[in-house]
């Protein structure tokens, strides 16, 4: 919503206040400013009279001019196309510097001698109003020759625009945005003074009639004026080129002008527009297919609060004209569009956030610009169509309204301000309010309201804050330890070398199928999704890793670690939340250490990484169901023989598609992370014996089993065992040596050489027995 | 004997003091020599003689001793020397990833507001229409609910648009007084350079008896976190409107970069957006069954806090996995 001082002005005396204060007060009670212009003339600009204009001898486009300007007549020589006698028009004197900064001077064009220039618009710094110079009329006040334009209100004036949230819709008017500050300031609106309008003899309702079936949820009202041809006068195109607003015709723009500034619809028909029966044009409103209000004629004319079709427009046919103010309930309006939507434009943004509702008010100052700038003449009386409106009245006690503020706010002072605001307070009890709402405030229907007006206008920073008191309480739940233990693990994660990513939750469906990762059953899909590759929700976090790899390794990376927590979704649509590593690369940063040849990242070194952030897991062999692992090297990892997730090489054909080196991923179940506290248990105080055992098994032979069978048979006195060797030979053959090193420890005792032969013999024999394996 | 003294002084390395050492202390040494040579002296003449060999051999002792710490010195400098090294050439690598910056500020903003024994609480990210918009007063024809700016899926059900609904799980759960804290992912289906279809909120809601929470109150609070979170600042809260809460306001802090004084980032004004806050509308405690209750709640963006905190200029970059940008914050 776009205001100019001096407009506002006309509807309240803002006249001492200047543009930085109104600003600074449109924010604090709640009407944003989005921008501040000031519009200002340059000195030694004055009202000219053009006398006479002839052709220039010597140039086919330019004209001689005597331009009266009070104390002289001046010769100028004017290249406008719209330039002629008996036309005001804004001179630049000699001397006078130009917004653009040229300084005006006497100069001679093509031989004659020119003293001053005629002024457009926009050579004056202003809008543009219309080609060729601006002629000025009385609009903009008394045309004294020779006075100065800088003078004039109209033509240096504050620029504001507003950013209106969305329930004030009375503010998309200079009447109702005056009604704010009018309360803001505790200034009066202006008294309009009631125009002396000659209405002719001849009735509206005799040559207009006013049809409805049912009564719909609007408000209509019908004036008719004989037409007359006039131009829209100076003031009205300077604001309304202000307010970036461009009119087909003068009729419509004095109509917008008349909405703009009293904020009710308002617009023009044309008489033959609709049917004559009985001498009358028969106005019909009724439901049309979609249920929308239309008003009727020989064909649908106007959709009310929506659109008016251009066959009921004004034709130059048309002797009279059908004047019509409206108004429609906003929800009443906007339900409507929620349930069938139809094509809308700016109008459907006032009414749906709402229009003004008092249309006596509204067709009357529409019918004082008619009378006073197109002379119009106007048939008696109006038709008119209202629909029922229950008024809203709040009973409210001042203790009340204190408590919500938290301060103490006089009655009288409320009772001046609601006042100011339009609202009805009647009569009540001491410490009670009785307040009615005015119909223009839809937006306002309870106690809280009447809070938000008075705070707003207080002024929020004028309220004293005040801590608030309260009983203790024991919060802790499942969230605070969800956001505790997430917390842990990116630190963990962070000390290991991984940047933490966040991705959206979001996939292409496609790719997700392409790596058989699940997906969510397409009837629970999305409907509307905002890119084709965005399409669906995501069912594993290791999509959007591989995809950051590949982009970070596109611009130089030489090793890329990240990790993720988030949300995943299944086929049914269930959240869960993921944890994943990827590792691409370089296993370690380049050096001196290294030789700048740091090794690619390995299985081996990327377990290492992945227990240093998590904790111990045991790897088992497994075949993952999706696409981008490679088949030998994948592995579950279980903690206490629960799996908690897997680990795999990415598989070498994904890697070459997305332009990745040796890449390693991991994806988790969060919640089988462990986040408890740890435990004390009891070590032993003797020494530990180690023992190497160096066994000859097929290649074919999985670690895992044979470990199984030690774990079986071990004694209590076998604390720990890891295989520390494998070797390989031609004279082996299909077989290797593996070698394991045990850790031996008692709890009673320092273990002697045959309580550890002893151990190892059991084992041995487990061995033999189960696998067939023997020491090398 | 006092040709020993010149022979340790001349001495240079500790193999050689050794050398010296069994000549002199050995047990063939000249210092057993001289003591067994002097059982043959006259008995009037042994006492003398034993005094100038003990007076010899303490003398030699310590000229020993002390020739040996400084040789041991010496070498021990000679093998440190030896293995010196350029030190310029191993200025550290740090190899610590980082977390992520939106991350760290909502857990940043979660401690603020548990410290001040606020409840974290979670929902779920697809919603339903009632959680989402019905149950916070916004009708069914509100534009706000326009499938431009909301993520639906085919059974009628939706991704969050705010953390709203878990307000209203919460309060529907459990009996005032409440004071809680919802952070977690939104969407809006909105893509461009200020916008990404997922972004983070926190929302805090603090709902007790009637005429016990006032809008004085929900200052105080937000005055003491801003400046938790951004510093010495100006707060300035000023009146707007949220379709689901009255009084609204949103809160600007003076800006970070220029200190107020008008810069690019806060568009020549000298304040900055930062949040959003309000006193609960009565029809969303009517919603969830609440009677005789007054509340306030207020939300803010975790991205717009971090970009702000961080000085990072592009809200996109925050969702590229780029280490070129984490990498910045180890």
């Amino acid at each position: 919503m776009i205001i100019t001082k001096s407009w506002l002005n006309e509807w309240i005396d803002i006249k001492g206040k200047s543009g930085a204060e109104l600003c600074k007060t449109f924010n604090s009670i709640g009407l944003e400013v989005d921008r501040h212009e000031v519009y200002s003339v340059p000195k030694k600009i004055v009202i000219g009279k053009v006398l006479e204009c002839e052709e220039h001898p010597d140039a086919d486009k330019l004209n001689v001019c005597k331009v009266d300007i009070g104390t002289s007549v001046r010769q100028i020589v004017c290249g406008a196309s719209n330039v002629r006698a008996d036309i005001y028009v804004a001179v630049a004197t000699i001397g006078a510097v130009m917004p653009g900064g040229l300084k005006i001077k006497p100069v001679e064009l093509r031989g004659i001698e020119s003293v001053g220039m005629i002024c457009s618009s926009t050579e004056l710094g202003l809008p543009k109003l219309e080609d060729g110079i601006m002629v000025l009329d009385e609009s903009i006040g008394s045309l004294k020759l020779g006075s100065e334009l800088s003078q004039n209100p109209y033509f240096n004036d504050d620029l504001i625009e507003l950013e209106l949230t969305a329930n004030r819709g009375d503010c998309l008017s200079i009447n109702g945005v005056a009604r704010d500050l009018s309360a803001a300031f505790d200034i009066e609106i202006k008294e309009r003074p009631k125009a002396q309008i000659e209405e002719k003899q001849v009735g509206i309702g005799r040559i207009l009639h006013l049809n409805h079936s049912k009564n719909a949820d609007v408000d209509l009202m019908y004036k008719a004026l004989k037409k007359s041809d006039f131009t829209l006068p100076l003031l009205l195109r300077l604001r309304l080129s202000m307010v970036e607003e461009v009119c087909q015709s003068a009729i419509d723009a004095l109509l917008f002008y008349a909405t703009y500034s009293s904020g009710v619809i308002l617009r023009a028909y044309g008489y033959s527009a609709f049917p004559i029966e009985q001498e009358k044009a028969q106005i019909t409103l009724a439901q049309d297919e979609d249920d929308y209000a239309v008003v009727q004629g020989l064909e649908k004319a106007s959709t009310v609060g929506i659109v008016q079709y251009d066959s009921s427009r004004v034709t130059d046919e048309d002797e009279i004209m059908i004047i019509e103010a409206s108004y429609i309930q906003p929800d009443v309006i906007s339900r409507k569009m929620a349930e069938k939507k139809i094509e809308n434009g700016p109008l459907f943004y006032r009414t749906s956030r709402g229009s003004e509702p008092d249309l006596d008010f509204g067709l009357e100052y529409c019918q004082e610009l008619f009378n006073t700038y197109a002379q119009t003449e106007i048939y008696g009386g109006t038709l008119e169509l209202r629909s029922s409106y229950e008024e809203k009245v709040l009973h409210m006690s001042i203790k009340d309204i204190n408590n919500i503020i938290g301060m103490d706010v006089d009655k009288t002072y409320i009772t001046q301000l609601l006042k100011n605001l339009g609202f009805g307070v009647l009569k009540s009890q001491t410490g009670q309010i009785v307040i009615s709402v005015p119909q223009f405030r839809h937006d306002v229907s309870h106690d809280q309201d009447i809070v938000e007006e008075i705070v707003r206008l207080i002024g929020i920073d004028n309220i004293p804050s005040q801590a608030y008191s309260f009983t203790e309480k024991v919060h802790k739940n499942d969230a605070s330890v969800f956001f505790a233990k997430r917390k842990h693990y990116r630190q963990r994660a962070a000390d290991c070398g991984f940047f933490e990513s966040v991705q959206f939750v979001f996939n292409e469906r496609a790719v997700l199928q392409e790596f058989d990762f699940p997906l969510v059953e397409e009837k629970l899909d999305l409907l509307n999704p905002i890119a084709g590759t965005l399409d669906t929700l995501r069912s594993t976090l290791l999509l959007g890793l591989v995809e950051a790899s590949s982009a970070n390794t596109k611009v130089g990376r030489k090793q890329v670690k990240l990790f993720e927590v988030g949300s995943v979704f299944d086929a049914q649509r269930n959240e869960s939340i993921k944890m994943a590593f990827s590792f691409s690369g370089a296993d370690s940063v380049e050096g001196v250490r290294n030789n700048g040849k740091p090794n690619a990242i390995g299985f081996e070194k990327f377990v290492q990484i992945i227990s240093n952030v998590i904790g111990d897991f045991e790897l088992r062999e497994v075949e993952l169901s999706h696409g981008l692992a490679h088949p030998y090297q994948s592995a579950e990892m279980l903690v206490k023989g629960e799996v908690i997730g897997s680990l795999f090489k990415l598989h070498p054909s994904v890697a070459k598609k997305y332009d990745l080196e040796s890449t390693y991923l991991c994806e988790l179940d969060f919640d089988t992370l462990k986040f408890t506290l740890d435990v004390f248990s009891s070590f032993s105080k003797f020494q530990a014996s180690y023992r190497d055992l160096s066994v000859v098994i097929p290649k074919s032979l999985k670690y895992a089993d044979l470990k199984d069978v030690i774990t079986q048979v071990q004694s209590a006195e076998v604390i720990r065992f890891y295989p520390v060797d494998t070797y390989e030979s031609e004279e082996l053959g299909d077989n290797m040596s593996l070698t394991l090193r045990f850790m031996l420890q008692s709890e009673e005792k320092t273990l002697e050489e045959e309580d550890i032969t002893s151990s190892m013999d059991t084992i041995l024999s487990a061995l033999n027995k189960e696998l067939g394996i023997a020491l090398r | 004997m006092t040709e020993w003294i010149e022979k340790i002084d001349s001495c240079d390395s500790t193999a050689a003091i050794e050398e010296i050492r069994i000549a002199v202390f050995g047990k063939k040494g000249v210092l057993a020599k001289a003591f067994a040579e002097m059982k043959s002296a006259p008995n009037e003449e042994k006492a003398k003689i034993a005094k100038e060999l003990n007076e010899m051999k303490a003398k030699l002792n310590s000229a020993l001793n002390e020739k040996k710490v400084i040789l041991e010195t010496q070498a021990l400098k000679e093998a440190m020397k030896a293995e010196g090294i350029d030190v310029s050439l191993f200025s550290p690598l740090c190899e610590r990833g980082a977390t992520h910056p939106v991350m760290d500020t909502m857990d940043r903003v979660i401690e603020y507001f548990t410290n001040l024994n606020f409840s974290v609480e979670t929902g779920p990210m697809v919603e339903d229409d009632f959680h989402n918009f019905e149950a916070l007063n916004l009708p069914k024809y509100h534009p706000a609910r326009d499938m431009q700016d909301t993520f639906y899926f085919k059974d009628e059900t939706l991704l969050r648009t705010h953390t709203s609904p878990v307000q209203i799980r919460t309060m529907m759960n459990t009996q005032p007084p409440i004071r809680m804290i919802a952070p977690g992912s939104v969407f809006r289906r909105d893509f461009d350079i200020t916008h990404t279809p997922m972004f983070h909120q926190i929302e805090g809601l603090l709902v007790d008896d009637k005429g016990k929470v006032s809008f004085a109150n929900l200052k105080c609070i937000l005055e003491g976190f801003l400046h938790y979170m951004f510093g010495d600042v100006e707060v300035r809260f000023r009146p707007s409107f949220f379709p689901f809460t009255e009084p609204s306001a949103e809160v600007d802090i003076s800006c970070i970069f220029c200190k107020g004084d008008g810069c690019r980032v806060c568009s020549k004004t000298g304040w900055l957006e930062v949040l959003g806050c309000r006193i609960v509308d009565p029809n969303v405690f009517k919603a969830v069954g609440y009677k005789e209750v007054s509340g306030y709640a207020f939300g803010l963006g975790i991205e717009r806090f971090a970009m702000l905190i961080h000085q990072i200029p592009d809200l996109r970059s925050l969702f590229e996995g780029d280490v070129r940008l984490l990498e910045q914050f180890r």
